[in-house]
């Protein structure tokens, strides 16, 4: 295999006159997404993995106990680490990044840290001196398109079910309490935001999109890798189940018409319910599990009188 | 070993594997022969390009040192002037590690050097990488006041021991042949020094025949499905 | 502080569909580039210099099908009140010239200009909101002074949400208090060519905002084009003396 991915004219032909006729290559409707499955770790707290289509990933929450930042000594510390090695495509170097790395990890940065859906003041400990930092690595281990829906997703999947140990303070000092000794604390999620891509096919002459009014551009949701090299245009819509847009990206490419984007925006907000159903659903079976294999009913507050 | 692995997991690399040995989860991936970089290139023989990522953090110079462990070792294993002027790169990525929550996480345990071995045996194997000979090696260590071995030791059973190696053997003819890797640390004997060769030797070859026999077999049997 | 008076004026005295004044010149270094521009957006000062279409230095950067536009964005370190040093490969600025990159290749029409590239050299001088609308704005003009062929002007133009009210060119000040949609539109169509999100908006006020800032747009787009005739009518007078 080769380090450059090229694709070649029959084949660009191919996909782009199926699209035209409505048809994907993998058999998918135009605005029809991949299911993701989502496994989450029986064990460990905060690892998660994603299989979306043939894209793979793991996330990794962990927790430390560090000093805060000067400017903000209520505040917690959250880092996001999205380095991408030759293991999800050679195409990606390692250690060096593209245009495109940058473009994924701001937007995930964007959608999930500037978003606060991690509530930072949760994470204080002692004010100025002692916080919690969160960190969540993804590891990126097959690419076939999608990276940033999945992204977002997993590190969203995974702060939720992440529990960090229990603590309790005296004066200066902490006291951070085994697994086995208490009950790790969950943190605090104030909302959950799902990324959407759309990615934009022009069917027909570049004037024609641009001064025309006809408005035939093709929209399609959740591309594959080859639909990522062929594209051309692509926007990422940021929102959570309340209505509340967190970001929108189209930078650059096929202008599209408003009213298109103001579709899209609705179809997104679907898709960020479903999503956040669909997690929701699976942290409560988890929980239920762990529960059952702790054999905890003494914390139940019923009685058998 | 405790867990058989699971090979061509990933569809964009040559040869993909993943193991599970008690905590640690490690994913290995080995693309190859490419097109290497100017830079790399060497006239008469493949280059190796070695990139291990921790399953927390970024990677640090403890990353750096098992990548050049596992370099050393593989520039002996893969033929390589068999493919000169090309690249063949290898990533080794840990999922969840023993170190993770240990207070001393600045070096590597022998666990997850042995587990990243072992690991990446299967993917050279999934890629179709020529390789002179099959190796597997052996987490094991000697608890204080006592001659057996414990193999695969978890965490703490490593910290209380008097002495932990890694030892890594070629296997040629289904016999562990000659030695590769040594990897020791703390103090001990020569006489318990070659128990524990011994001792390995015999585990890389139940290594080989429960596990990479198989697991060539099946490799055989697919690439070759036209002909059987 | 009070960014919308219920009376309906802003903190700097205009409605809530004003825009700020809009300054702009082409053709301002005529000897040290192909194509110049200045543009002032209220206190927004951005200096644009396009060199080419010329040879690439690197093989790397030539494309066999179409020029390759190349934006090297520099910021002052007095473009804001807080005196501060940037690092030219900031995520942030990387971004910023990625999306500008990508906006540019598909309004200018690139393939006229195969094996070439063209650098856009951006120089901001203050910064007072609306960065990217304002580097977006130079560089239309730049590259129309430049006379690189291009499908038609796109303007950009930042609109904000004052709870339930948008809020059109927002400043500094307005910008760090509401969530800020940049869009960039084409000509006089309703086509987006860029589109920046950054901060919490609910979705059933996007329509209104977006309607204000295509509105702007359209606004910006005339005033930039009266510089270009202005400017075309005075050489235009020179040629027939």
């Amino acid at each position: 295999m080769g380090k450059d991915i090229d694709i070649s004219t029959n084949q660009e032909h191919f996909v782009r006159e199926a699209l035209k006729l409505g048809i994907r290559t993998d058999g998918r409707s135009l605005l029809e997404s991949r299911k993701p499955i989502i496994s989450l770790s029986p064990d460990l707290y905060g690892f998660v993995e994603i299989e979306w289509g043939l894209t793979k990933l793991a996330v990794r929450i962990s927790a430390e106990i560090l000093q805060p930042y000067e400017d903000r000594p209520f505040e917690g510390l959250f880092t996001i680490n999205t380095e991408i090695s030759p293991m999800a495509s050679p195409h990606f170097e390692n250690g060096k990044n593209t245009d495109d790395e940058v473009l994924i990890s701001r937007l995930i940065e964007k959608a999930i840290r500037r978003s606060n859906a991690l509530d930072l003041e949760s994470l204080c400990i002692v004010a100025g001196s002692k916080v919690w930092s969160i960190r969540a690595d993804i590891h990126f281990l097959n690419f076939d398109g999608g990276l940033i829906d999945s992204a977002c997703l997993g590190v969203m999947t995974a702060l939720q079910h992440f529990k960090k140990p229990d603590i309790s303070v005296n004066g200066e000092d902490i006291i951070i309490h085994s697994l086995d000794e208490r009950q790790p604390v969950a943190l605090s999620i104030l909302h959950v935001p799902i990324c959407v891509s759309f990615s934009f096919f022009n069917p027909g002459a570049v004037e024609e999109n641009i001064k025309g009014d006809l408005n035939e551009e093709i929209s399609i949701i959740d591309c594959t890798q080859q639909e990522e090299l062929l594209r051309d245009g692509t926007l990422v819509i940021t929102i959570n189940k309340n209505r509340e847009l967190i970001q929108i990206s189209k930078s650059g490419g096929l202008p599209i018409d408003a009213t298109m984007l103001m579709d899209l925006s609705s179809r997104a907000l679907l898709i960020a319910e479903e999503l956040t159903d669909m997690v929701k659903d699976l942290l409560k079976k988890d929980e239920q599990e762990r529960y059952k294999k702790l054999n905890l009913k003494m914390l139940q507050a019923e009685n058998s009188r | 070993m405790s867990a058989t692995p699971s090979t061509s997991i990933l569809s964009q690399v040559d040869g993909s594997a993943q193991l599970l040995l008690g905590p640690i989860k490690v994913l290995a991936s080995v693309t190859g022969p490419i097109e290497a970089k100017a830079r790399q290139e060497l006239p008469t023989l493949a280059s190796l390009e070695i990139i291990v990522r921790p399953a927390t953090g970024v990677s640090s110079t403890r990353e750096k040192l098992l990548e050049d462990k596992l370099r050393s070792l593989l520039q002996s294993i893969i033929v390589r002037h068999k493919y000169p002027r090309q690249l063949i790169q290898v990533v080794i990525q840990f999922l969840s590690s023993d170190s993770d929550h240990s207070a001393n996480a600045k070096a590597f345990t022998s666990n997850e050097l042995n587990a990243a071995i072992n690991c990446v045996y299967f993917a050279l194997i999934d890629a179709n990488i020529a390789l002179f000979s099959s190796f597997a090696s052996v987490s094991l260590c000697i608890l204080p006041s006592s001659d057996s071995f414990i193999l695969n030791p978890t965490i703490a059973q490593l910290n209380e021991s008097e002495s932990h190696h890694v030892i890594c053997f070629d296997i040629k003819d289904k016999q562990a042949d000659k030695i590769l890797l040594v990897e020791s640390q703390g103090s001990f004997s020569e006489k318990q020094f070659y128990l524990a060769i011994d001792e390995a030797s015999k585990e890389c070859e139940t290594i080989h025949n429960k596990y990479q026999r198989h697991c060539i077999v099946e490799k055989i049997r697919e690439d070759f499905v036209w002909k059987f | 502080m009070e960014l919308y008076s219920p009376e309906g004026l802003r903190i700097d005295g205009r409605r809530w569909n004003e825009l700020r004044k809009f300054e702009c010149r082409i053709n301002t270094h005529p000897n040290s580039s192909d194509g110049s521009s200045f543009i002032e957006q209220g206190n927004t000062k951005v200096i644009c210099m396009v060199q080419g279409p010329m040879e690439p230095v690197l093989r790397s950067q030539s494309n066999p099908n179409q020029a390759n536009i190349e934006i090297s964005i520099t910021i002052a370190n007095f473009s804001t009140t807080e005196r501060k040093k940037r690092l030219k490969n900031e995520k942030r600025l990387v971004e910023l010239k990625a999306t500008l990159e990508r906006t540019f290749e598909q309004s200018v029409m690139c393939k006229l200009y195969p094996r070439t590239v063209i650098q856009v050299n951006i120089h901001v001088l203050a910064q007072d909101g609306g960065l990217l609308a304002g580097i977006t704005n130079a560089i239309t003009l730049g590259l129309i002074d430049a006379g690189i062929a291009m499908y038609d002007y796109v303007s950009s133009i930042s609109a904000g949400l004052y709870d339930t009210t948008p809020l059109l060119d927002l400043n500094t000040l307005e910008e760090n208090d509401m969530s800020t949609l940049t869009i960039g539109v084409i000509g006089k169509s309703e086509k987006l060519a860029l589109l920046l999100l950054e901060d919490k908006m609910p979705l059933d006020r996007l329509e209104s905002v977006l309607a204000i800032g295509i509105a702007g747009g359209h606004r910006i787009r005339d005033l930039m084009d009266e510089e270009v005739r202005r400017h075309g009518n005075l050489r235009l007078s020179k040629v027939n003396v």
